[in-house]
């Protein structure tokens, strides 16, 4: 009977499933070609900068921050993390990094892959791909595996504008030039390496492709707006990599989420939500507790509907490419706008901090929502630093209180999901009250 | 020029005592005085409009309490400590501000910072993360953003011999602070490591030219002392992430060794780079903010594009420096230092290391958390360490 | 009012004797030594808040023991964290290198030592009785026998029944977090479900080790492998980190003797050296104390 009742207490989208298939085949596919010799890059996560470069010339891409999750999920991270403090890197430096370098300094001295490595392990690169998005730890970490590996090491440039200067006449313009003439000297770097040529026909294909995915993926997350909102964070997680990283193929994964978008639109028509009853709108901050997603069932038992998370996971806003001719300033606009879509409408209301901390506020508005719960990753300062500036904005300009629940992206245990749990009830009466706030001051919602 | 009374080292220390003491004094007599976050706020373009150039830094003594409000205490406590400065109310006295991407959390401070303080005027520079051409050109763009931004705030229109003078002024600094480096190649060294940060703070806090005559009247003094440090045991290259308190250097004198070189943002990291006279001047100051200063926050390689990497060439090329310093310093061993959760000097350290154990140079590596009173245990590692290279 | 000024100079052939005093966070160890490096005397004493005062008594006393005034010895070496607070030493060398040396004298062949102390763990790694690198605990108390003292007190035991008690384990407990405050907050749970004791101090030994393990393994661990400082006298723990490491680990006779002993080996290098080259030895004049203190409680 409560079995029951808590399956229906979330209702997943049945079009996650075959998208969530495909992410994980891709990436069992991309460690057996790996492990079978194709040329594997190792990349940073880049917001589709790189990635769709890297795929046009063939080159398979394992991306070891997402690997770090996977050591930690699976409860093998320690052994590396241990074995890079013991290499004398500090510990206070971002989990994801400390797995790889303590995985890479394994490899490197057994001579192979460990035979106990996580999911087949990762491959030896031919080349590491750091990028300049978001994090010190991207473009630091993989020059210092320089005592590990061979592969030589680019970086990926990404402007980082402030809010009101990326306004400035040409500030735009310049910078996408920028990242453009880097990704052409990529290309160039990319076929000395291999002795390949990029195949630019298939270059625009994917991009094109991959803007339509993330327009797509964008319109889908649009519905989420209504109420009752019809598709969880759950949901949400458990699709972002065929956009993000882009994992699978980019004609399959834009099939599977013209799939969800109809059935995320026919949800709306029907007004089914993704929880029964909902009654809290809630913003989730970072990357969730990957070991304690059962949480999630339980809130939504108390009426907890994700309807928006963090930022850095989304598509960025729409803009139209169709008169950017060239390939790379396609990709290089797509990635800028990601970072800096924001910033106009952050300037309008005084936000300087116009990624990461300003979104949720927007969003906070336009999903009209009544909480939010954060989940800053300790080792991961990226994650974390915004999220006090959020809760005080969220807070004082739209009455929207927030709870902070501290965890680690691979040290798991920081994570106390009773003590969260607890937190949760009181933040509800916390919700009730500034329900009222809001509508005194009237507020939409 | 400078004010009355004191000169010199005495002057220095009063300054390093009471940094905001001469900044109020212009601003009273109706100067513009601008705060800067690390160093790549170019001080030629304050300069030439005439502002007062005044570096942002922390307190080490100072408990940061304010801070915790808007920034978590998992970041770099350099950085916590200086908004916690602003958040108290230290730097009222700035006209405005300029921050930069230094780092991340440098970025985040930035606009943390505008958003609580809402300076009357503020710029942003978006210091690139590469060295290569177009990374240049970038950063120039952002040099020509921020002089429009100075130009509106004085509605002055700067003229390149304007520019170019001020290249000359701090330049002419730059040199004046080798000269006083030099002075530390005696055994003993004629100016302790110390006392030279008092100097480089006091420089961070006071116009340029007032900086150089200042400058002048301490290498004089050094020279003809007979007060200056005793002979110790050991000299010491001390590396790391910045050091704008005496509290650290001071442990480290005391336990044998005198500090002869440093590779740290208040000291040779900001003054050695010099700007190359260039018909634009905005080219030559781009490649020597960008390029020439040796911060972790950027990424260099041994040779750009490069599909070939060799270890120790690449770290040749990032850290060869250091060996001529320890060179020409006559440094017998090398003290890295950082201050906890600095992720950029983080990732260099082991490779550093390497490539000082790789040319014999005996090394340590200590980290501490920006606060006067938590240096205690970092005595019996450098002690041990003094100790452990003979 | 007495005091005890040392009178030198020291004769060729005549009888000298070297101290080493190791003040360390919570005791105060001497070791005095003869020109052999023989050692006629040690003594350790609890630390306290007035470290002056105590370590004038844990001298005296010490010398008692010996049959020695304080002018009869040659050179004092301070060592330890309260090293500065000596007056009546010559110098003060750091404990990493008095371990070393101390240890050295009694495991020629030791490449590695642990050494555990009341609030800090270090690892030392050593080539022919010289320290050649080492490595120190971070600020906090986790992995330092002030863990213990905290936690024994959750537990209603005494330390010195710890190492005893952990023997009887039956399956060792994992105690996930080796943060003090943590720890005794799971060790409560496991109290409260009627956890046997044993199971619950092996797991704690088993913090420990994989602690200082891990922090030591920096220094790429070799045999012979040391283990001294309070701590060592835990045989949980020395079996704890014999497991952890997968090495043999000495402990010596004493463990905690060995700073004190390094530090008296030290001073007599330093003198005997000093002689052989015909320069002084005593840089400026010292006495041991400046109260009446330590004659009133010893006669």
């Amino acid at each position: 009977m409560s079995e029951e009742k808590k399956k229906k207490a979330m209702n997943r989208l049945k079009t996650m499933y075959p998208l969530r298939a495909n992410i994980d085949q891709a990436y069992e596919r991309s460690v057996e070609a790996t492990k079978a010799g194709k040329p594997t890059a190792w990349s940073m996560v880049n917001w589709w900068e790189a990635d769709p470069i890297l795929k046009a010339m063939d080159i398979e891409i394992v991306y070891p921050e997402n690997y770090g999750a996977v050591c930690a999920a699976i409860g093998s991270a320690q052994k590396y993390l241990d074995r890079s403090d013991a290499e004398g890197f500090p510990t206070h430096m971002c989990g994801y990094a400390r797995n790889c370098i303590g995985y890479t300094a394994e490899m490197t001295e057994l001579g192979h892959i460990p035979s106990d490595a996580p999911m087949g392990g990762m491959s030896n690169p031919i080349l590491l791909l750091s990028s300049g998005a978001l994090c010190d730890a991207r473009i630091k970490w993989f020059q210092s595996l320089g005592r590990y590996l061979d592969a030589p090491v680019w970086t990926v440039e990404l402007p980082h504008p402030g809010v009101e200067e990326s306004q400035m006449p040409g500030v735009r313009e310049k910078s996408i030039q920028f990242m453009v003439k880097e990704l052409r000297e990529l290309v160039a770097f990319l076929e000395r390496l291999t002795g390949r040529k990029m195949d630019w026909a298939k270059l625009e294909e994917i991009t094109d492709d991959l803007i339509e995915i993330n327009r797509i993926w964008y319109e889908i997350n649009e519905f989420r707006k209504v109420r009752p909102c019809p598709m969880h964070s759950r949901d949400f997680w458990s699709c972002m990599n065929a956009s993000l990283y882009p994992a699978g193929d980019p004609k399959v994964s834009l099939k599977l989420y013209r799939d969800m978008y109809d059935e995320v639109k026919d949800r709306v028509a029907n007004k089914i939500g993704a929880v029964e009853n909902e009654k809290y709108r809630m913003v989730f901050g970072e990357l969730p507790p990957w070991h304690a997603l059962k949480i999630f069932d339980e809130l939504a038992e108390r009426g907890w509907n994700f309807v928006v998370e963090s930022w850095a996971y989304h598509a960025p806003k729409p803009i139209d490419y169709a008169k950017i001719s060239d390939p790379l300033e396609r990709v290089a606009t797509q990635t800028y706008q990601w970072l800096t879509g924001y910033f106009p409408d952050a300037l309008k209301e005084k936000e300087y901090m116009g990624y990461f901390a300003y979104p949720y506020l927007e969003w906070a508005r336009t999903y009209q929502c009544d909480g939010a719960l954060f989940h800053p990753l300790l080792t991961c300062r990226t994650a974390t630093n915004h999220l006090i500036l959020a809760q005080d904005r969220l807070l004082n300009k739209l009455h929207v209180p927030s709870l902070i629940a501290e965890g680690d992206i691979v040290d798991l245990k920081l994570f106390d999901y009773a003590d969260t749990m607890r937190k949760a009830v009181v933040l509800e009466e916390m919700m009730d009250h500034y329900k009222k706030v809001r509508q005194e001051e009237g507020f939409e919602w | 020029m400078t004010a009355k009374g004191k000169k010199g080292f005495a002057r220095a220390k009063e300054l390093y005592q009471d940094r905001s003491q001469r900044a109020k004094e212009l601003k009273a007599e109706g100067k513009k005085v601008m705060g800067y976050f690390c160093l790549y706020p170019v001080l030629e373009l304050f300069t030439a409009f005439d502002i007062v150039p005044y570096r942002i830094l922390g307190d080490m003594g100072e408990p940061i309490t304010k801070a915790d409000s808007c920034l978590p205490t998992i970041v770099c406590p350099f950085i916590r400590s200086a908004l916690d400065l602003g958040l108290k109310g230290k730097y009222d006295f700035f006209d405005g501000v300029v921050m930069c991407h230094s780092c991340e959390v440098g970025e985040k401070a930035a606009h943390i910072w505008r958003i609580y303080m809402d300076p009357s005027y503020y710029h942003f520079l978006d210091t690139p993360h590469t060295v290569h051409e177009p990374a240049q050109q970038q950063f120039k763009g952002q040099l020509e953003d921020f002089q429009k931004t100075l130009e509106a705030l004085t509605g002055k229109k700067l003229s390149a011999g304007k520019l170019k003078d001020a290249v000359d002024i701090c330049n002419q600094q730059r040199v004046l602070v080798r000269e006083l480096y030099d002075l530390r190649k005696s055994d003993p060294p004629l100016i302790s490591g110390t006392e030279i940060i008092e100097v480089m703070v006091a420089l961070m806090s006071i116009p340029v030219n007032e900086g150089n005559a200042l400058l002048k009247q301490i290498i004089d003094e050094a020279r003809g002392r007979t007060d200056g440090p005793q002979k110790k045991p050991h000299r010491l290259l001390l590396w790391g992430t910045v050091i704008d308190n005496t509290a650290l250097v001071e442990m480290i004198e005391n336990a044998g060794a005198n500090v002869v070189m440093d590779d740290t943002c208040v000291g040779s990291r900001a003054y050695f780079p010099m700007v190359e006279p260039t018909e634009n001047p905005l080219d030559g100051l781009s490649r020597r903010y960008l390029v020439d200063i040796k911060c972790p926050r950027t990424f260099r390689e041994a040779v750009y594009g490069d599909p070939k990497k060799h270890y120790i060439k690449d770290l040749e090329h990032r850290f060869g420096y250091l060996k001529d310093y320890a060179r020409e310093w006559n440094a017998d061993g090398v003290i890295l230092q950082s201050v906890r959760y600095c992720d950029i000097h983080g990732y260099d350290t082991p490779g550093l290391s390497d490539y000082l154990n790789h040319i014999g140079l005996p090394n340590i590596y200590i980290e501490h958390d920006y606060s006067e009173g938590a240096l205690a245990p970092l005595r019996t590692r450098v002690q041990g360490f003094l100790e452990l290279i003979g | 009012m007495h005091e005890v000024f040392r009178d030198h100079p020291i004769r060729e052939g005549s009888l000298i004797y070297f101290a080493g005093i190791d003040l360390g966070s919570t005791m105060t160890k001497v070791v005095i030594v003869d020109r052999d490096g023989k050692t006629l005397s040690s003594l350790v004493g609890p630390t306290g808040a007035e470290h002056r005062r105590l370590a004038n008594k844990v001298m005296a006393d010490a010398l008692m023991r010996a049959d020695l005034s304080f002018d009869q010895v040659s050179y004092v070496v301070a060592t330890g964290y309260g090293r500065i607070n000596i007056p009546f030493a010559d110098r003060q060398i750091t404990e990493l290198t008095c371990h070393a040396k101390g240890i050295s004298s009694l495991f020629p062949g030791v490449r590695t030592a642990i050494d555990i102390g009341g609030q800090d763990a270090k690892g030392l790694k050593i080539r022919n009785g010289k320290l050649i690198d080492f490595v120190m605990n971070d600020r906090c108390a986790a992995g330092t026998g002030r863990f213990l003292d905290v936690l024994v007190g959750t537990l209603g035991l005494r330390i010195d029944e710890l190492g005893e008690i952990s023997l009887r384990a039956t399956h060792k407990l994992p105690i996930s977090s080796t943060c003090t405050v943590f720890a005794q907050m799971e060790i409560m749970a496991w109290l409260s479900q009627g956890t046997p004791l044993p199971d619950i101090v092996a797991g704690l030994h088993d913090a420990i080790a994989n602690r200082v393990g891990k922090m030591v393994k920096k220094l790429k661990i070799e045999p012979e492998v040391v283990f001294t400082g309070g701590v060592a006298k835990n045989i949980g723990v020395v079996n704890a980190l014999q497991e952890y490491l997968g090495l043999k680990v000495s402990v010596p006779a004493e463990p905690l003797l060995t700073g004190a002993l390094g530090a008296a080996l030290l001073g007599k290098e330093l003198t005997l050296k000093a002689m052989a080259e015909g320069k002084p030895i005593h840089e400026k004049e010292l006495r041991l104390a400046e109260s009446t203190f330590f004659h009133t409680e010893n006669h």
